[in-house]
């Protein structure tokens, strides 16, 4: 019966993230976790927030479907998230993503009945990094990025580890070609590993100074980031869910990817 | 979801090594489920213009022996829903008892008329939400319901609905669907008819019906837990629900394949 | 308002045939026993005073603590059985702790004060099956000032739950003429040492006791410092710029 998985499979297979929590235990019994694949992305700009995700979910080395949403409008009014200001994207074990999902957007519709205002993302950012926590010990298992747009108006974004550690940054890559992603956008939007032509020798060389992008130069790089991660991620593929955070609300594109 | 229930709600193999089944030694306290006894193979799915086609077999196995064989795996729940389960069938039943409860106090607590009384039942989008906080839950609990469930119908535009939960309370909807087995062996050939929304829209009954029957024989020939006795269902607008429960595999064929590369002897 | 009495003011959660919850009434007529205390709203900050009733020469006056703080944005005077108002007050600092530390943010001042009214209710059963945590109504009320986003407020919470924004309020015993003394002064563009001074001295009118230094107490509420009871120093200050007549 279990010669159908048994055969050793070489480490490229599709796996969980977290491959090294598993080694040298032995898991009995019903696993309540499993890996639906898929990555997100999110980029800020200095007035504007984009969030990207792929929308194949898989198990194993079976597509689900073809269209799965990993970006979740959060707030606003109704079920359809109407004038809705903050995004949320998981990936991970979606069962876990979409209750996460559902109780953040009641913590934040409750709260602008309780307070009358509308939350900040600041505000949500640690509301939702307390509902991770709280349970620590039976995880949602899932990589979180929040974003939308500060008190100043500028880019905001926020992300997660599954029990709640987290930080505002500027880019972040998350899920099955994280490992794919991030090195891209470290060089693309924090411009790592790039110097001042001329500036020096060796260490003298000076680093080019990152600053905000324009919303055209980012929605390429979201672009480029997942064509590329679809030709070398099985997990990733199918279609490209976009979501853009401006001062006039939230902007959502599809755009197809490759089936294969 | 492979096309082997056991492996179900397991940790996968190629990811945590062989399975141990040392946890099979009864202890004697209280246990939870940790595997389906009697269990249903594939459940298989594909939208049309205007409905659903489902159909699953109607076999109930217990390991590899085919222990039940005329047991009923889809059930209609009102003019616009019906559902389809794979995997545990004492599960499946347990399933069943909670949406008769739910259909009673449904019934109880509308005071819809007659005439408008199938805009005020529970649609298939409301029936596939409500499973999938059951199985969440109960998953949640360490004490899952061992299904893969299809929910067919109409959902509240009454336009076609397909989607499915598990025991993980996974869900995720799209044109065609199939458990258990189906996912590997009918998923292609219902894609191939219907790889998008866009082609659903160009489906007919017949050919999805046609379709479902071909994916079916498949199943047969392939799938060494399944039986040439399977129940189908049409959800379609304005139509009430046709559910047959004994229908026989047609046009079989068991003729040697000789004719077929990599059967007979061939002399390329 | 005695008129109807009868056996309906015995229960607390049982309504008299006029539609009148008689305990709730009369801990309205609790507050009215209690000391005088006075917010004005300015648009740079709230001043909170009240007087402290000095019984004996012997009483330490620095013992008697009517205004208190809530958090750092928000303070609170009280009138009534004071008692009450510490487990109302207790109940608002939790939170306001458990806000920050929910989100990251100060409770606004509104907020705030609609917890406390949550709590003052809570001698019937709570909205979510909590059971009846008090065996009567709170026999105090509050004046709630605070300093958030949306710049200064100033509240006013009953036992009996509601509460309403006032520009300038008087509760208590001296409550009746000394709203109608604020009714006449107060105005838009009062400054801060105004409002202290037309605080002490709409007490002073009210007071039973020769108003010093002492006997009463003043806090302001502003947006850098926050809540903040005034110093002796202060208050000798404040006492020496009133009118003299």
């Amino acid at each position: 019966m279990a010669s159908v998985f048994s055969a050793s499979i070489p480490q490229e297979a599709p796996g969980y993230s977290f491959n090294h929590l598993s080694s040298g235990t032995r898991e009995h019994a019903f696993n309540p976790y499993t890996d639906n694949g898929g990555s997100t992305l999110g980029i800020s700009g200095a007035d504007f927030t984009i969030f990207a995700g792929d929308t194949r979910s898989t198990s194993g080395y079976n597509i689900n479907t073809r269209y799965a949403p990993k970006l979740f409008k959060i707030g606003g009014e109704g079920p359809s998230n109407e004038n809705a200001r903050i995004v949320l994207s998981v990936v991970g074990f979606a069962a876990d993503g979409n209750a996460l999902k559902e109780r953040l957007d009641t913590v934040v519709k409750m709260y602008k009945y309780q307070h009358g205002k509308p939350m900040t993302v600041a505000a949500c950012a640690q509301r939702l990094s307390h509902i991770l926590y709280s349970k620590r010990f039976f995880p949602y298992y899932v990589h979180a990025i929040l974003g939308g747009l500060d008190e100043d108006g500028k880019g905001a974004l926020y992300s997660y580890d599954p029990v709640g550690s987290y930080e505002r940054e500027q880019c972040r890559a998350a899920g099955s070609a994280s490992s794919l992603i991030m090195p891209f956008l470290d060089n693309q939007v924090n411009f790592k590993n790039q110097y001042v032509p001329g500036s020096g020798v060796g260490h003298a060389l000076e680093q080019r100074v990152p600053e905000p992008l324009p919303r055209k130069d980012v929605e390429q790089l979201v672009k480029d980031a997942f064509t590329s991660a679809t030709e070398r991620q099985i997990e990733v593929g199918d279609g490209l869910q976009m979501m853009t955070i401006t001062k006039d609300g939230i902007e959502e594109v599809y755009s197809p990817l490759k089936k294969d | 979801m492979n096309h082997f229930p056991h492996g179900w709600g397991r940790p996968r193999d190629d990811v945590y090594g062989a399975y141990n089944h040392a946890y099979l030694q009864p202890d004697g306290s209280k246990q939870h489920t940790q595997s389906p006894i009697v269990t249903g193979t594939s459940v298989i799915a594909v939208k049309f213009k205007d409905g659903v086609v489902i159909a699953a077999d109607n076999l109930a196995s217990y390991g590899s022996l085919a222990r039940f064989t005329d047991v009923k795996r889809l059930r209609r729940f009102n003019s616009r829903v019906v559902l389809g389960f794979g995997g545990d069938v004492s599960d499946m039943q347990h399933l069943d008892r909670l949406l008769s409860t739910l259909s009673i106090r449904e019934d109880y607590s509308s005071t819809a008329s007659e005439s408008d009384n199938a805009a005020r039942e529970l649609n298939a989008r409301n029936l596939h939400t409500y499973l999938a906080k059951v199985m969440y839950k109960r998953r949640s609990e360490f004490n899952p319901l061992w299904n893969a469930i299809l929910v067919v119908g109409l959902d509240g535009e009454s336009q076609p609905f397909l989607a499915t939960v598990d025991l993980l309370g996974t869900t995720f909807s799209a044109p065609t669907l199939a458990t258990g087995f189906g996912a590997h062996l009918a998923q292609p050939i219902l894609r191939r008819a219907v790889p998008d929304e866009a082609a659903v829209a160009e489906m007919t009954r017949e050919k999805a019906v046609g379709v479902v029957r071909e994916c079916m024989k498949v199943l047969f020939y392939r799938d060494a837990r399944s039986i040439d006795k399977y129940s189908m269902a049409v959800v379609e607008k304005e139509k009430e629900v046709e559910l047959v429960e004994d229908e026989q595999l047609e046009q079989q064929s068991w003729a040697f394949a000789e004719g077929i590369k990599g059967y007979g002897t061939q002399t390329v | 308002m005695f008129i109807a009495r009868s056996e309906y003011d015995r229960g607390i959660n049982t309504f008299s045939p006029e539609g009148r919850l008689f305990q709730v009434e009369y801990s309205l007529e609790a507050i009215k026993l209690g000391s005088t205390a006075i917010g004005v709203s300015t648009s740079s900050g709230v001043i909170l005073g009240v007087e402290k009733r000095v019984t004996s020469t012997l009483l330490e006056t620095s013992s008697v603590e009517k205004i208190v703080e809530i958090d750092r944005h928000i303070g609170c005077a009280m009138s009534g059985l004071q008692a009450d108002a510490r487990s109302m007050i207790e109940h608002a600092r939790v939170e306001c702790q458990n806000h920050a530390f929910h989100y990251g943010e100060s409770l606004g001042t509104e907020s705030c004060t609609q917890a406390i009214c949550d709590l003052a209710l809570r001698f019937g059963e709570g909205a979510e099956g909590e059971e009846s945590i008090m065996s009567r109504p709170f026999g105090v009320a509050l004046l709630i000032a605070g300093f958030d986003e949306d710049g200064p407020s100033l509240y006013h919470a009953e036992p009996s739950g509601t509460f309403y924004r006032y520009d300038a309020k008087a509760i208590g015993s001296g409550s009746e003429g000394a709203q109608a003394e604020l009714q006449n002064e107060y105005h838009k563009s009062l400054t801060l040492p105004e409002a202290e001074v037309l605080v002490l001295k709409t007490l002073k009118q009210v007071m039973e006791e020769k108003l010093d230094a002492k006997n009463v107490q003043l806090a302001s509420v502003t947006k850098d410092k926050g809540f903040r009871i005034y110093t002796d120093d202060e208050m000798a200050d404040v006492v020496g710029r009133l009118p003299t007549n």
